[in-house]
């Protein structure tokens, strides 16, 4: 390569060249400036450096598992006291008690269901919302609004956003990984990166319906070819693209893309081994449930999560997918939900403590709304996107917390409202970026993750 | 607020002049932050509202008054400029000063006088957006370099290069050339006999004989279409929230391809997708369906199909449709109109809504309700459509007799078992009493009666019967034996009389072998002599290892439902039910049934909360009279109905009707519907699923039609169908002028006139845009380079006279695209080498001036294809659907991946394009998101696409077809056949010393194949298939 060219190169970038040519990483001196995913400085000093988000799709019941209403009990078979929304997703009945028993649990007191005895042990590093609403009340419109802030344009997902303005510490690795994503419900447009450039979409390992062990990146090996055989068959053609770039005179496109067939074959040689839980000990996979039929799944994504955090992956996300719906057979089908879930998560959560990542990792638990107080059918509940209970934990949120509050039977979120935006705010405020300022200007005018909307929710940062 | 409070009270201001303050400070603080928008003038006049006169202001805009004279905390206005008007803050850009908005607090306190000159703007004379100027027929430019020349358009890029300083390129090699062109018309690389001849070809008129031949092939419409499918945003399912398939949507594709083909002059191509059921008709069928078929660009869109809110889910649609309209034939983003007038395009919230009125009064869906219907049209003459019409309102109207018989039946069989309330309570009690026994399940098979082969079994109704001799007539509890799966869910019969309904699973010894692996059913009372046991089941002959029989010896036993509903003569599925109701209230102070179930808990009565309280006298203790007392008590209630003056009997008639109270339908009700009605619906049935049979299966496409009522639209304020504002007549945006402005009549949509309107020859946008789109697809960037806005945000034309020329030509020759094709295939500037200059580079990195021809990065399908048309393995299957799922079936949904066989290899075009769930390759290589309108696309480089070059399929199989491509062709040397591979792959000869380079690595690599020639020959074809050259054009 000529370095003359390079010279000439950096000083005539445009957007456009570096939308070209962008590429996962560049190691090279010469393209560092060229790199979309080059780790940048935060607006100002961060809480968090990453983010693993455990997506519960579906719609878990705030008032089964973390928001307790004993006025639920009372009235239980009691008609609603108050009208419902304008615009429901159907019809509901009666009060309908939960068919679970609260208890409060450690230091901080946070009640918890029995649908989750280990994330109970928990309940002091978790900061929990509990006045958390949306505004669309079907499972598309409610995920979109949760992963990219609207249900009605096509917008960046979160992870694209963040990873936009932060870039990643791999470079052999994206910077934002999804585990086992849904493909319904708005699919790849809740982890696409819509008019951000195409580094910043989630890279899918897996999708929705592959076990957890079964799980890959497009196009990431074949069984055909033995490495060393395709790595002389790259040689061979990166000689045939040098030869020909000497005929050709500078171009970036064809540079970058002789730089895209090694960090390929990096993240080749590296997203197996992140992958490949093998090497972890015994303690930490029974840790996180590997041990039983009923948590392996899902505790290996999360242990998988782990493993991409840990080597600097901006955003990871892993999805309990499509299960929390339940408008029937709730009690049958919630406990199955939170037993497959539950252990791992503790389990997730107790190993970033131990490892000291707990510190700048924000660990995010959310549906995509909540569920109807009231009954429907006999033993079910339908959607709420007017109340319902996420959780963070680590990267800067007050251990032990709760915020915001509900009706007294947990159907309207009447304290504190935090809104998706104002917890999108707050996400990229612990990241360290001022959701205002982390903008994109796209079609002539600047595109954020809060639209015109988002507060940062102070109250609940150490 | 806090600002005026302070300068109110200053001494210095207490006794202000209004009308001075007026003059100096408000009339230039409006004139230069407001009035620009806020005008008579205002081009559009955003927000409706007006700030050139005291009235106006007083009346205010959309949001209602700006000001409340005297009452600056009051004033809208204030507001505004304070930003604590929530999302509305005024003037764009930066904050006003906070001495501005003391001076205007102070104003408003003063009750806000006014001048008695008018205010002006400098801006209020905007000058019109050179896109809305008229298209101009501009004179040809003169240049030093005539000889250069070859076509007009040779003459705007060189006068414009001549004034850099700047020389185009030289000529391209022939090779070159053809590879361009083919792939640029085809996508697909040129054979190498196409390319010898073409070399071969000395005459002067070869390279437009060469286009000739290329837009005359049918693989030129199968890539163009491509392109327009990406500005109709095309897909082959729903996306969004509920993925449905559009199985029909290729009829749509398969339309634009043969528009393409056959030069589908572009203003009829236009007309024909926005309105093309609307087009004076012409007698001839095909015509007419093809028509229809084209108003799918119209229904193809991304919808929200589960909106709860049917009237947002159908403003969502019309949204959508104006959008890409406006976007694909204008290049205009009127999508922000909806909320707001339009920042930036002269579209005012009211124009916008205009428009939306012709799409509202357009039929695209069947229903809105959740999950929402796209409408399809049958692609049929009409006797035929007609006959399926008829044969469907048929079974529509059996399915009607079916409901009504069934609902009527419910309802009596409800009505009988309410008057037995007092029954109902005691089966419940006797049920939950008598199951406080748990049976143990057998152990030792010696003591009882095993029973192993059924004595009959049948299908329809799948039944499995054994018959046993009884001599000691009493109970028996009955166990079974499951050594497989299956059979699990049997009701169980004693004679002929029900005993139970369904099994709980039973358990599988090979499962748990610690355990016996009996499973307890029930318990039996049987009679001396012969005893027959039916085991029933809906869909399969129940099937256990053994049946075991053992004396019970204690009188109490547990009640199945069945048997305990049997003492009382009542409905099994009612006392289901009631059982149920007293599970999930767990005595509940506010059940009203609450008397009842505290008999055997310990709870007070005097917690009960719910006005039946009041109609018990306390001294009630039996549960027989408790029964009792609620039986007549509910008798009362029914005789009084639902307006009963007596709170408890209303609460009681409520809920013996609430819907999901013990006496709604139960379970497989018609089990307890009188036998012949049961055969009557099941005649209605099987009625209904012949004709369903029998139904024509007729070729649809999916389409828009005329909407039962046209009508005009109110404004929906901030976009929200909960507040509207005046009602807007259909029609067009004001500041694109035409000289004939179609007249949309009451009864009609005005998609007809909208089409009218875009295809006006002095349409100032509809040519503009079109011809930079197809400049954009052959030079890889648009005149404009923004091509999907022509508005202000939108990029300026680089050569704005060559843009008004080939819009110009565009209409002179009957909107004819392959016109418009050769016009630039046979210019200099398109034919340019891309070779290399520093010194061009320097001045004009972009290449905005085209210096050289750009070098372009082949898109995701002339990847597919071109890999696949070089191995040989390329088939030119046309038309149809790859699809193997029926219409509107969910697709790519939770649980399971689509069932695409995306390895066929057929043109990509034919390939399905499943939104949120893309083909890999497609969205490895920068395939458009397709719920968007998208004229342009990204030609990024990263690691997955490298990632598909190493180990896709595509290119393993592929990769080893060529390989056998090469190695059978007989008679060759070795390199003849690296000549050949160059040849195909690039379409140029290798030089010596490449196949020399190329024969050392087959050799080498045969070795670490282990002697595996082929293998060896793969690795060299794939190295070439993923070298830049390869997926670059020069």
């Amino acid at each position: 390569m000529n370095p003359h060219w390079n010279t000439h190169l950096n000083r005539t970038l445009s957007r456009r060249d570096l939308l070209r040519v962008s590429s996962i990483g560049f190691p090279s001196l010469a393209f560092a400036a060229l790199d979309p995913l080059a780790v940048k400085q935060p607006h100002f000093p961060a809480r968090a450096k990453r983010v693993i988000f455990l997506f519960m799709h579906g719609g878990p019941s705030q008032v089964d598992t973390f928001d307790y209403k004993p006025l639920l009990k009372r009235d239980h078979g009691k008609p609603l006291p108050f009208a419902r929304p304008k615009v429901v997703s159907g019809e509901t009945f009666n009060l309908l008690q939960s068919p679970w028993a609260f208890k409060q649990y450690g230091q901080s007191g946070a009640w918890v269901s029995d649908l989750f005895p280990e994330l109970a042990k928990c309940v002091d590093d978790i900061c929990f919302v509990k006045s958390m609403h949306g505004s669309n009340s079907r499972h598309g419109g409610a995920l979109l609004e949760l992963h990219t802030g609207s249900d009605t344009f096509i917008r960046p997902s979160m992870g694209s956003w963040i990873t936009y303005g932060l870039g990643s510490e791999n470079n052999s690795m994206p910077g934002f990984v999804t585990i086992c994503p849904t493909q319904s419900h708005g699919g790849a447009n809740n982890f696409g990166s819509a008019f951000l450039p195409a580094p910043y979409a989630g890279t899918a390992i897996g999708a929705v319906g592959v076990p957890a062990r079964d799980a890959r990146i497009p196009f990431i090996s074949n069984t055909e070819t033995p490495r060393p055989i395709q790595r002389r068959e790259i040689d061979y053609s990166q000689t045939l693209n040098r030869r020909q770039l000497e005929l050709t005179g500078p171009d970036r496109a064809l540079e970058g893309r002789i730089e895209s067939f090694e960090l390929a074959f990096r993240m080749q040689t590296e997203a197996p081994g992140l992958q490949n839980i093998e090497d972890e000990s015994p303690l930490t996979k029974k840790l996180y449930g590997l041990d039983n039929p009923v948590t392996e799944d899902f505790g290996r994504q999360c242990l998988m999560a782990r493993r991409l955090s840990e080597k600097g992956v901006r955003f990871v996300q892993v999805s309990h997918t499509y299960k929390w719906d339940q408008h029937q057979n709730l009690k049958r089908d919630h406990s199955q939900n939170a037993a497959e879930v539950d252990k791992p998560i503790a389990g997730l959560l107790r190993d970033l403590k131990s490892r000291g990542l707990l510190e700048d990792t924000l660990v995010l638990w959310a549906g995509e709304f909540g569920r109807t107080p009231t009954a429907e059918g006999s033993d079910g509940r339908d959607h709420n996107p007017e109340a319902f209970t996420i959780w963070m934990a680590g990267g800067g949120v007050k251990p032990g917390f709760s915020y915001g509050a509900t009706d007294d039977y947990g159907y309207y979120s009447v304290e504190k409202k935090v809104h998706f935006h104002d917890l999108h705010a707050t996400i990229l405020h612990l990241l360290g970026l001022d959701h205002l300022k982390l903008t994109y200007r796209y079609a002539g005018r600047n595109f954020r993750l809060t639209d015109v909307h988002g507060n940062v929710v102070h109250d609940i940062i150490a | 607020m806090r600002i005026w409070l302070c300068l109110l009270a200053s001494p210095l201001l207490a006794q202000p002049d209004g009308a001075a303050l007026f003059e100096s400070r408000i009339r230039p603080l409006f004139e230069a932050k407001c009035l620009s928008c806020h005008s008579s003038g205002s081009q559009p006049i955003m927000g409706g509202l007006r700030l050139d006169s005291r009235a106006e202001l007083l009346r205010g805009g959309s949001r209602g008054p700006s000001l409340v004279e005297g009452k600056p905390a009051d004033s809208l206005l204030l507001k505004v400029v304070m930003h604590t008007a929530g999302p509305l803050k005024m003037p764009p850009g930066p904050k006003l000063k906070d001495a501005e908005i003391a001076d205007l607090a102070q104003w408003v306190a003063l009750g806000a006088p006014w001048g008695q000159s008018p205010l002006v703007t400098s801006k209020s004379q905007k000058e019109k957006h050179w896109s809305l100027k008229p298209v101009l027929n501009p004179a040809i430019p003169s240049v030093r370099k005539p000889a250069w020349v070859q076509s007009p358009i040779d003459a705007f890029i060189l006068s414009a290069l001549e004034t850099k300083g700047l020389s185009p390129a030289p000529p391209a090699d022939r090779r070159t050339l053809i590879r361009r062109a083919t792939y640029d018309l085809t996508g697909l690389p040129p054979t190498p006999a196409e390319v010898e001849a073409f070399l071969n070809d000395k005459s002067p008129d070869a390279w437009p004989r060469l286009i000739d031949r290329l837009l005359a092939s049918p693989r030129y419409g199968e890539r163009w279409a491509r392109h327009w499918l990406d500005v109709a945003r095309y897909a082959d399912s729903n996306g969004l929230d509920e993925n449905l398939v559009y199985k029909n949507a290729f009829r749509y594709r398969d339309y634009v391809i043969a528009a393409f083909n056959k030069d589908k002059p572009y203003d009829q191509f236009l007309r024909e997708q926005l309105a093309g059921d609307l087009l004076p008709p012409t007698g001839d069928l095909s015509t007419e369906l093809e028509r229809w078929t084209a108003t799918g660009f119209l229904s193809l869109g991304a919808k929200m199909l589960a909106e709860d809110d049917p009237i947002k889910m159908q403003m969502d649609i019309v949204d959508e449709q104006l959008d890409t309209t406006a976007k694909a034939f204008m290049g205009l983003t009127v999508g922000c109109a909806r909320c707001h007038d339009h920042k930036f395009d002269p579209i005012s919230t009211a124009e916008y809504y205009a428009l939306a009125g012709i799409f509202k009064s357009s039929h695209t869906m069947d229903h809105h309700k959740v999950v929402a219907k796209w409408h399809e049209y049958v692609l049929a003459p009409k006797p035929d459509r007609d006959r399926l019409a008829a044969h469907e309102a048929r079974i529509e109207a059996e399915r009607k007799r079916i409901t009504e018989l069934t609902s009527a039946q419910n309802k009596s069989l409800a009505a009988a078992a309410m008057r037995r309330v007092g029954a109902y309570l005691r089966a419940a009690r006797l049920f939950e009493q008598s199951n406080r026994i748990q049976l143990a399940a057998a152990e030792k098979e010696s003591e009882g009666i095993v029973l192993t082969t059924p004595t009959k079994t049948s299908e329809k109704p799948f039944l499995a019967e054994y018959t046993v001799q009884i001599t000691r007539p009493g109970l028996y509890q009955l166990d079974l034996l499951n050594e497989e799966k299956g059979g699990g869910t049997a009701d169980i019969y004693l004679n002929g009389v029900w005993q139970r309904q369904g099994l709980p699973p039973v358990q599988n010894r090979a499962a748990s072998p610690e355990s016996g692996g009996w499973s307890v059913a029930l318990v039996l009372n049987l009679n001396a002599g012969a005893n027959t046991i039916r085991f029933e089941h809906t869909r399969s002959i129940p099937k256990y290892g053994k049946i075991l029989l053992t004396p019970h010896s204690s009188p109490e036993y547990p009640l199945s439902i069945v048997q305990a509903a049997s003492r009382f003569d009542l409905n099994p599925g009612y006392l289901t039910q009631w059982i149920d109701y007293f599970d999930r209230s767990q005595a509940a102070p506010a059940s009203p049934l609450y008397a009842w179930e505290i008999l055997d808990r310990d709870a007070p009565l005097s917690a009960w909360a719910n006005p039946v309280a009041k109609l018990f006298p306390s001294p009630l203790t039996t549960p027989d009279a408790i029964a009792s007392h609620y039986e007549q008590l509910f008798l009362s209630a029914l005789e009084q109905g639902k307006d009963s003056s007596d709170p408890g009997l209303k609460v009681l008639y409520t809920f013996l009707h609430e819907k999901f109270g013990p006496f709604r339908a139960p379970a497989n009700v018609r089990r307890y519907y009188p036998e012949p009605l049961r055969d009557q619906i099941k005649a209605i049935e099987s009625t209904v699923a012949e004709l369903e049979k029998q139904t024509p299966d007729l070729p649809r496409a999916m389409g828009v039609r005329e909407a039962a009522k046209a009508e005009d639209i109110p404004i929906h304020i901030r976009g929200s169908h909960w507040t509207l504002g005046k009602v807007v007549p259909r029609g067009f945006p004001n500041a694109i002028e035409t000289a004939h402005r179609p007249a949309i009549a009451n009864q009609s949509s005005g998609r007809l006139q909208l089409a009218e309107w875009l295809t006006q020859p002095d349409h100032p946008l509809t040519s503009r845009v079109m011809v930079n789109r197809l400049w954009r697809w052959h030079f890889g960037r648009g005149i404009v380079a923004s091509v999907d806005n022509f508005g202000r945000l939108g990029d300026k034309p680089s050569h704005p006279e060559l843009l008004d020329y080939l819009a110009t030509r565009f209409v002179a020759s009957g909107w004819s695209i392959k016109a418009i094709h050769r016009l630039l295939l046979l210019s200099s500037t398109y034919q340019m080498s891309s070779a290399y200059d520093s010194k061009a580079f320097e001045t004009d990195p972009e290449n905005i001036s085209l210096w050289r021809m750009p070098r372009r990065r082949l898109e995701a399908e002339s990847i597919r294809d071109g890999i696949m048309t070089a191995s040989g393995g390329l088939r030119f299957d046309t038309g149809g659907s790859l699809l193997t799922y029926k219409d509107r079936q969910y697709v790519a949904n939770t649980a399971k991946g689509s069932s695409v066989d995306y390895d066929r290899p057929i043109r990509s075009i034919y390939v399905p394009v499943l939104r949120s769930s893309l083909y890999d390759v497609f969205s490895a290589f920068d395939l458009p998101d397709p719920t968007m309108s998208n004229g342009d696309r990204d030609s990024t480089v990263v690691a997955p696409q490298a990632l598909f070059m190493m180990n896709s399929s595509v290119m393993l199989n592929h990769s080893r077809i060529l390989a056998e491509t090469l190695l059978n062709t007989p008679n060759l040397e070795p390199s003849a056949r690296i000549r050949l591979a160059y040849e195909r792959a690039l379409a140029r000869p290798a030089t010596n010393q490449e196949i020399d380079a190329a024969l050392s690595f087959i050799a080498s690599m045969q070795k670490e194949w282990n002697g595996d020639g082929k293998k060896a020959w793969q690795s060299f074809a794939k190295s070439l298939l993923a070298s830049n050259e390869f997926i670059y054009l020069n």
